[in-house]
């Protein structure tokens, strides 16, 4: 191009500073505000102050707004405190009793988890991921799809139950919606080791448990029972072992975060169901009864070789070592069942002789 | 500079561990436990709340049941894995407190009151109490003894 043809800056005009004069929009017609909803408050006048960890939910919880109801009758979706309105439709929540959802620990909980957050895409250090054998590789990536389905499952559940709790126990659904998330970055974790190493994802175990914990339709407690105590522990106990074993700094990071977030799940189940049995005359039967059969189903399904055998090669350092990794897999279980009988015995319910043969022989490891 | 274990040398630590912002983030964060650490005949009582540790101090062994959990090793142990993380910045892949935990005959952490709810609390502020050992990579430290490596 000439250079006379060349394209010269062209000077533009800017637009005139102009703002909107609200208090001169006459040409709008507007209906005479009445300011109705205005006085309508049950409380005024609250001045909560943040403390040492910042403004928390547990410290919302003054005057009216911290009265919390053994009963919730209202069926629509008030918040706690506010005020009602007649003639709102009702949504037919189905859990309305503290007692079937509540733990004094949920609000200080859904902090915790907010607080202590992480991003597995960036927080776990990826980049120091190294090639593994090929079947300590298939058996890490067995193992993570498991854990993956298992965390997948966590968060349905939870979503099914969350439609039918009342909103009189806000901190309750709080630190759900927390779990949930968590749950879902486990989800994410999991399958993100499984595809980042070479490898790939395996199978999903038959699921007897998962389908137990899905289809528990009974109440919120008798699933939490399931999904917080018994097979939380559960995997609890297999990210400990998972830090444990870890090849690299990046599956250590992952099992170690994941371990924390496990572990305040099972917080919340342990004080919702020591709640609940305290509340309920009949409840530490109920659970009993619940957990004969969980339990055996549990121990049935351990016999499935997708989730014991592939922790025996990885704590074995191959095939070659599986027998040797066989016997840390017994001392795992030995842990879970320990702590899983300390938790039984914390909430109020006694296992004693009930207790299957199939998990209580690893008591011997 | 401090002797470990000693007040001096938890509130040396606890300096490093409060000050450094990325301790409450990927992981870290509030936590709120009463942490034993039981070094021979030695007992001190780490007190955190919110995103720091508040305070050290030394108790009797009566008093362990107090606290939420304690953490016992063998002297040799303790100084073993405060040399592995003076070395690495951090500790390594076999020195974590939950390793160290599974690792140890007995275990590491430990309830005086067999309450499991309290003891859970070593897994859930996990990275919080070893970010705070962490941060005595930072700190001088003077050992009573010398230990051979295990």
């Amino acid at each position: 191009m000439a250079e006379s043809e060349e394209k010269q800056p062209t000077k533009t005009t800017p637009p005139p500073r102009r703002r909107r004069n609200l208090k001169i929009d006459h040409d709008v017609e507007v209906p005479e505000p009445g300011y109705a909803w205005m006085p309508r408050t049950l409380e005024w006048g609250v001045r909560v102050k943040p403390g040492a960890k910042g403004m928390t939910m547990q410290g919302l919880n003054v005057g009216i707004y911290g009265e919390i109801p053994d009963r919730w009758d209202e069926q629509t979706r008030m918040p706690r405190g506010a005020y009602p309105m007649a003639g709102i439709p009702p949504i037919g929540f189905a859990l309305r009793e503290k007692r079937e959802v509540w733990a004094d620990n949920a609000a200080d909980l859904y902090e915790e988890a907010i607080q202590r957050r992480w991003i597995p895409a960036s927080d776990i250090p990826w980049n120091t991921l190294e090639p593994l054998p090929d079947d300590v590789e298939a058996a890490m990536c067995q193992l993570c799809t498991e854990l993956s389905q298992a965390a997948n499952v966590e968060f349905e559940t939870i979503g099914y139950w969350l439609q039918h709790m009342s909103y009189g126990y806000h901190e309750v659904k709080l630190f759900l919606a927390s779990n949930m998330f968590d749950a879902g970055r486990h989800h994410e974790a999991f399958r993100k080791r499984a595809l980042a190493n070479g490898g790939g994802l395996g199978i999903e175990s038959k699921g007897e448990i998962n389908r137990m914990i899905l289809e528990s339709k009974g109440g919120w407690s008798e699933t939490s029972l399931l999904l917080h105590l018994l097979r939380g522990l559960f995997i609890q106990t297999i990210y400990r072992y998972g830090e444990r074993f870890a090849h690299n700094p990046a599956e250590k990071v992952m099992f170690a975060r994941a371990l924390q977030d496990k572990a305040r799940h099972t917080a919340y189940g342990l004080q919702h169901l020591r709640y609940a049995v305290t509340h309920k005359q009949d409840k530490a039967l109920v659970f009993q009864q619940l957990l004969n059969i969980g339990e055996r189903v549990f121990a049935r399904e351990l016999q499935e070789p997708v989730v014991l055998e592939p922790l025996a090669v990885i704590f074995g350092g191959g095939i070659e070592g599986a027998k040797a990794g066989m016997r840390e897999v017994h001392h795992m279980m030995g842990d879970f069942v320990r702590s899983y009988l300390a938790s039984t015995d914390w909430i109020g319910v006694h296992r004693g002789r009930a207790f299957p043969k199939g998990l209580s022989r690893y008591l011997e490891a | 500079m401090p002797v470990f274990p000693s007040v001096e040398w938890f509130d040396a630590v606890s300096r490093s561990f409060n000050s450094d912002e990325a301790n409450r983030t990927a992981g870290g964060g509030i936590a709120d436990a009463g942490v034993g650490i039981i070094f021979e005949d030695q007992v001190f009582l780490l007190n955190f709340a919110g995103y720091e540790c508040e305070k050290a101090s030394v108790i009797q062994r009566s008093d362990l049941e107090n606290t939420d959990f304690y953490l016992e090793m063998h002297p040799d142990d303790w100084i073993e894995m405060l040399i592995n993380i003076q070395q690495n910045g951090t500790a390594d892949m076999n020195y974590t407190l939950n390793t160290l935990d599974l690792d140890s005959e007995d275990g590491l952490a430990k309830s005086a009151t067999d309450d499991q709810y309290r003891l859970d609390k070593f897994f859930r502020f996990n990275q919080t109490i070893q970010f705070f050992f962490d941060a005595s990579s930072d700190v001088e430290t003077e050992f009573d003894r010398e230990i051979t490596p295990a």
